[in-house]
């Protein structure tokens, strides 16, 4: 079998098993998730098969043709796309093995792991598209894949609205997005993204600043940013390795993944604002995750931080002196950060969040920390996986996270103090609010019922934990990232010399700052000292985090659903009324008779219509 | 074996003879059988020419044939063929029809027999619209079609059938004959003496008609055929009408018989009037932008009954359709041709499932439902898809009409673009806040009230074959979009390429 062929049995298989489990296996969850399961086993394996066995390749076939304008369904199979078909393949893996337990007991499991396959076939699809619109056909997908998986408590409200609002607001960022991928179509020819990459290096790509800011509106949808971001801690609603795979290793990176493929699209202007918005996502989220109380919220909030962090990292890339502007190895050396933190924070974000599933399981779906406490002795697997992650999130030396952070922090600092400074706080406060997480849920004392009934989950459930902290210790180290990414590891940027140890300074320092007055500060208690100690600025981190989702529903309730109403009226009372009557008067004629026909039966109806079809005929044949 | 121009005849004579047949007194038993074939036998024969359709020549029309009328005089003959447009269309009216029948069968409607009567009437005229080439053929299977909608909607319709009735027949009527104005109009300025399509297409290319004339003609289409396919102002009849209507019938009207106007517009009016076109292309796309997309696309997330926001749904996507119209270029009209069959099929399964939740929760208020997903996931299941389906998510035919009318539309208009796109996101919210209000959340109070009196079962098999039937066609469509696009490429290539649309044509 070629590699071509791997590559489109890797993005069949998951649809495959996805129509077999809605069309045969709806009363069998238990054939259904095993199959899901195998079937993402089979993906991980071909996808280190691929990544290992070197061939880059691009192929496609035509897909639909109107005069000059056709759409192309096609494979671009280069490095960027190998590390992330690995990220998904393995990541989604150990996934799946860690639902088998913790949706074991579900009575709708089968449309569970119909729902994993086919986010899995959508998320695939997008890693290997070679054109735009396949990426937005795919990109489309994966928001329904997340629609479905986020509803899966369907007869919750909170989880119904959530799906919804999910959906809805990606739609928002993927109006730019569409608008984007036609305007590109018609600007430079073609929408193939390598076509594209030949076009900037003969310098005949068109530019224009209004078409990578919307491209870009796609990635601020599905990748959570400010403003849009919103609809990503409402999506722990669903399942928690839903939110562990959808919403934290694999989808809401592809908007960061989306960007480095159209990187050659870029002018410096974009590439600022995208540097800013990353930025503020960054800081803004970090202080929300601070006054959380539910353990999910905080991985999302955290979650939303780190795609800034990446984002922030992508714009940076424009920014980086000793190149000379405008070509692609600039970009790249962004776009590569960007990628290595994405990959790191995909083991160690999907560890953190199977080992919160694992918390809930063992504690009886209790979600709220000051409700939790000393699981560490009840939990010893749960307790050391979560620990390493957390220490690989701030940046540990030694741990993935370290490296992909100071490969972003390095690139901030030699271009742009200011966002220098908010990434360094940022992690001062990504720190501080994960060791106050890990504090409280794990040391002390059970603080509840369902804490002191805990109990290690099984083997189903740790194995993908464990797995997953090895790569979150190992994920950063060059030879590990380097083996994964092949010619993307050698862009990202690498402190050396005086700049080496300012950014291993810093790095070490807001880590400590950060850890160490957590640590000190939260007792492990029922309740969060910051609102005892500090309660204005805990009441204004609160204010902040709903702030937008104030602005939003006014927005909603108020403006669109009145202005709606109006229209609604308006048309009823115009449309309707009056212009219909004078329309009707016009054509009153008709109007009386339909009315004379309409009081008869509906033998009249007919009689009408064989009478004029009769007159017709005699006419024609000369009777008259 | 009958040859294939015979098939399409019969085809057309099928449900048209059963419908004969029925009237003539068949027991009521027999009826059902034989209606029952008289749907199946179409979409069989439909599916046969389609395999059977020569890629090569799409822009011919294949299967010809002619039937003396007794109206040689007026150059009117029973002309029946199908060419690469014509082809999508007929297929549409074969798999709804099929769908809409076999639902009818079962829906223990009153008086079956003249229900069912009807609706072969309409499957007929239906049929015999898009397969004939005379125009006057063209135009009275229309009106046959049309008729027994409205005593349907009179007769078996719901709350205010009678006020329904009668704007139906009045908008429907006075579109249908200013769009008979149109037809014969050019039938007497092209000097043809026919009103065989292919010999008015020679005429007029041989003679061309001036740029006025192709105006108010033009007009004329498309006041007429722009009211039968509801264009912003003049749709008001439709959400009213669909609301109303029984499910049959709304199944066969929004999705298949609305669109003769846009058939018409593409068949007739594009190769025939492209300076007319060209001279209202701007108007026409404002108003199906900011009235069809816009302004309807709020007025739908003002509606709280189900079927009127379907209806209105309607109304809002025929506003793309005009719009890929207006850009008069192949990928526009291509787009409109493949959003028309897509929307067919997804409008009339969306009605399909609205009586279906209909049994279940005995409303169609939207307010007073909730959580219906529990007792029926497959009704659920299949109300998704439809929904996701009519919002144009990838995977189903719509998507790929809209995305195709969008990439035309810009180069058009980017403004009018980045318009059409915000109303998916319209359309994305309404969809879905539909579907979340009939099926998530907790049961209501209201429908755990109905629930104790009748208990509801999920989707039995009366319902979900036709749905199943829908349901697969879209599906088909949006995995393999070439089935259409190919002969649509292919016809429209020959009487519609932006070169021919804009190079002036010889005035007289």
């Amino acid at each position: 079998m070629t590699m071509l062929q791997h590559a489109i049995l890797v993005l069949l298989l998951p649809l495959a098993s996805a129509v077999v489990i809605a069309l045969f296996l709806r009363r069998q969850g238990a054939v259904a998730s095993w199959l899901s399961t195998a079937t993402a086993g089979a993906i991980a394996a071909i996808s280190i098969i691929l990544l290992l066995h070197g061939e880059r390749f691009e192929n496609s076939i035509e897909w639909l043709r109107f005069g000059d304008f056709a759409v192309s369904l096609g494979i671009k199979f280069d490095d960027l796309a190998a590390l992330m078909l690995f990220i998904v393949g393995c990541v989604g893996f150990l996934i799946h093995v860690f639902s088998l337990g913790y949706m074991h007991d579900d009575a709708a499991r089968a449309r569970f792991f119909g729902g994993l396959s086919i986010f899995m076939f959508s998320m695939i699809g997008i890693v290997l598209a070679d054109n735009l619109f396949m990426i937005f056909i795919f990109w489309e997908l994966v928001g329904f894949s997340s629609w479905l998986l986020i509803n899966h408590y369907h007869h919750k409200q909170s989880a119904a609205d959530a799906a919804k609002k999910a959906f809805i607001v990606n739609r928002v960022g993927d109006f730019g997005f569409l608008l984007g991928i036609i305007m590109c179509y018609w600007l430079n020819g073609t929408v193939n993204l390598s076509e594209l990459a030949r076009l900037g290096d003969t310098h005949a790509l068109v530019f224009s600043l209004a078409l990578p800011l919307l491209l870009f509106c796609g990635a601020v949808g599905k990748s959570a940013q400010m403003p849009l971001q919103v609809w990503l801690p409402d999506a722990m609603e669903g399942p928690t390795p839903v939110s562990a795979l959808i919403h934290a290793a694999t989808m809401v990176a592809a908007g960061i993944y989306m960007l480095c493929r159209i990187s050659v699209l870029m002018v410096p202007d974009v590439l600022t604002l995208i540097m800013w918005v990353g930025t503020a996502t960054a800081l803004y989220a970090a202080l929300c995750a601070v006054v959380q109380r539910d353990i999910k919220k905080v991985l999302a909030y955290s979650t939303l931080s780190q795609l800034g962090c990446m984002v922030a990292a992508f714009g940076l890339g424009s920014n980086l002196p000793g190149h000379d502007g405008g070509g692609t190895a600039v970009l790249a050396a962004g776009g590569a950060a960007a990628m290595f933190h994405l990959t790191t924070h995909a083991f160690f974000k999907a560890l953190l969040f199977l080992g919160a599933g694992s918390v809930i399981m063992g504690c009886h779906h209790e979600q709220d920390i000051f409700k939790l406490g000393g699981l560490r002795t009840k939990m010893p697997v749960t307790f050391i996986t979560f620990t390493i992650g957390v220490l690989a999130i701030i940046g540990l030396p030694g741990l993935a996270g370290f490296f992909s952070k100071d490969a972003i922090l390095y690139l901030a600092m030699e271009k742009n103090t200011a966002v220098f400074a908010i990434l360094a706080f940022t992690a001062v406060l990504t720190s501080f609010y994960m060791v106050r997480l890990w504090k409280i849920t794990f040391l002390g004392e059970a603080r509840s019922d369902a804490a002191k009934r805990a109990h290690e989950s099984g083997l189903t459930m740790t194995l993908p934990l464990i797995m997953l902290a090895v790569l979150s210790v190992a994920g950063g180290y060059s030879g590990v990232f380097g083996q994964l990414a092949g010619s993307v590891a050698e862009l990202v940027p690498e402190a050396h010399g005086s700049a080496h140890t300012i950014i291993l300074m810093v790095s070490l320092a807001v880590m400590t700052v950060g850890a160490g007055s957590a640590l000190l500060f939260y007792k492990t208690a029922a309740t969060d000292t910051l609102e005892e100690q500090a309660r204005v600025l805990f009441a204004g981190l609160t204010w902040l985090k709903e702030s937008f989702d104030r602005l939003y529903d006014y927005y909603v309730a108020k403006v669109q659903q009145r202005f709606a109403m109006l229209l609604n009226f308006l048309e009823q009372i115009f449309l309707a009324g009056l212009i219909i009557r004078g329309f009707a008067g016009i054509v009153g004629m008709i109007g009386y008779g339909a009315r004379a026909l309409h009081t008869g039966s509906l033998h009249a109806y007919v009689f009408w219509f064989l009478f004029g079809a009769a007159l017709l005929w005699a006419f024609a044949a000369g009777v008259f | 074996m009958p040859d294939n121009a015979q098939l399409l005849q019969l085809a057309i004579a099928t449900p048209l003879g059963a419908a004969l047949i029925i009237a003539c007194g068949l027991p009521k038993r027999f009826s059902t059988k034989l209606a029952a074939a008289a749907f199946t036998l179409p979409a069989l024969i439909a599916l046969w020419l389609w395999s059977q359709f020569p890629a090569e020549n799409a822009h011919q029309y294949a299967f010809l044939s002619t039937t003396y009328t007794g109206l040689a005089d007026f150059g009117i003959s029973l002309k029946l063929g199908l060419n690469g447009i014509a082809l999508p269309m007929f297929l549409l009216a074969a798999i709804v029809g099929l769908a809409a029948g076999y639902y009818a069968l079962r829906s223990g409607a009153e008086r079956l027999k003249l229900y069912l009567l009807l609706l072969l009437v309409m499957h007929g005229g239906l049929l015999g619209v898009f397969a004939s080439v005379d125009i006057f053929f063209f135009y009275f299977f229309h009106e046959l079609a049309l008729i027994p909608t409205f005593i349907m909607v009179g007769v078996w319709g719901g709350r205010d059938r009678h006020y329904a009735a009668m704007k139906l027949t009045i908008y429907l009527t006075a579109g249908a004959l200013l769009s008979l104005l149109g037809l014969i109009a050019l039938y007497v300025k092209s000097g043809a003496n026919s009103f065989d399509l292919i010999e008015l297409k020679d005429a007029i290319a041989a003679g061309g008609l001036r740029g006025s004339t192709q105006n108010w003609i033009g007009g004329l289409l498309l006041l007429g055929f722009g009211t039968l396919v509801s264009l912003w102002p003049l749709h008001t009849w439709a959400p009213l009408g669909y609301g109303a209507a029984p499910s049959s019938a709304a199944m066969l009207h929004a999705g298949v018989l609305k669109k003769f106007g846009l058939y018409g517009l593409i068949q007739i009016a594009l190769p025939l009037l492209p300076l007319g076109m060209q001279h209202w292309a701007w108007k026409l796309a404002l108003l199906a932008g900011l009235g069809n997309v816009l302004v309807v696309g709020f007025v739908t997330l003002a509606q709280r009954d189900l079927k009127q926001m379907i209806g209105y749904s309607s109304v809002m996507h025929m506003g793309y359709c005009f719009l890929g119209l207006a850009c008069l270029s192949t990928i526009g009209t291509g787009g409109v041709v493949l959003l028309m069959v897509a929307h067919g099929l997804s409008v009339a399964l969306l009605f399909l499932l609205a009586t279906s939740i209909h049994h279940r929760t005995h409303s169609f208020d939207l307010s007073e439902m909730g959580g219906l997903a529990q007792k029926t996931p497959v009704l659920a299941a299949f109300f998704v898809a439809a929904t996701m389906a009519s919002i144009g998510l990838p995977g189903f035919a719509n998507f790929w009409g809209e995305l195709t009318v969008f990439v035309a539309l810009w180069k058009f208009s980017p403004g009018l673009t980045a318009v059409a796109i915000a109303g998916v996101v319209i359309s994305a919210i309404y969809g879905l806040r539909a579907a979340a209000r009939v099926f998530f959340g907790p049961v209501s109070e209201q429908h755990q009230r109905v629930q104790a009196q009748h208990p509801p079962a999920d989707l039995d098999w009366r319902e979900k074959l036709p749905a199943l039937i829908l349901l697969a066609a879209l599906l088909f469509f949006g995995f393999y979009p070439k089935a259409i696009s190919q002969p649509v490429d292919q016809a429209l290539g020959y009487s519609a390429t932006p070169k021919a649309l804009f190079t002036p044509l010889k005035t007289r």
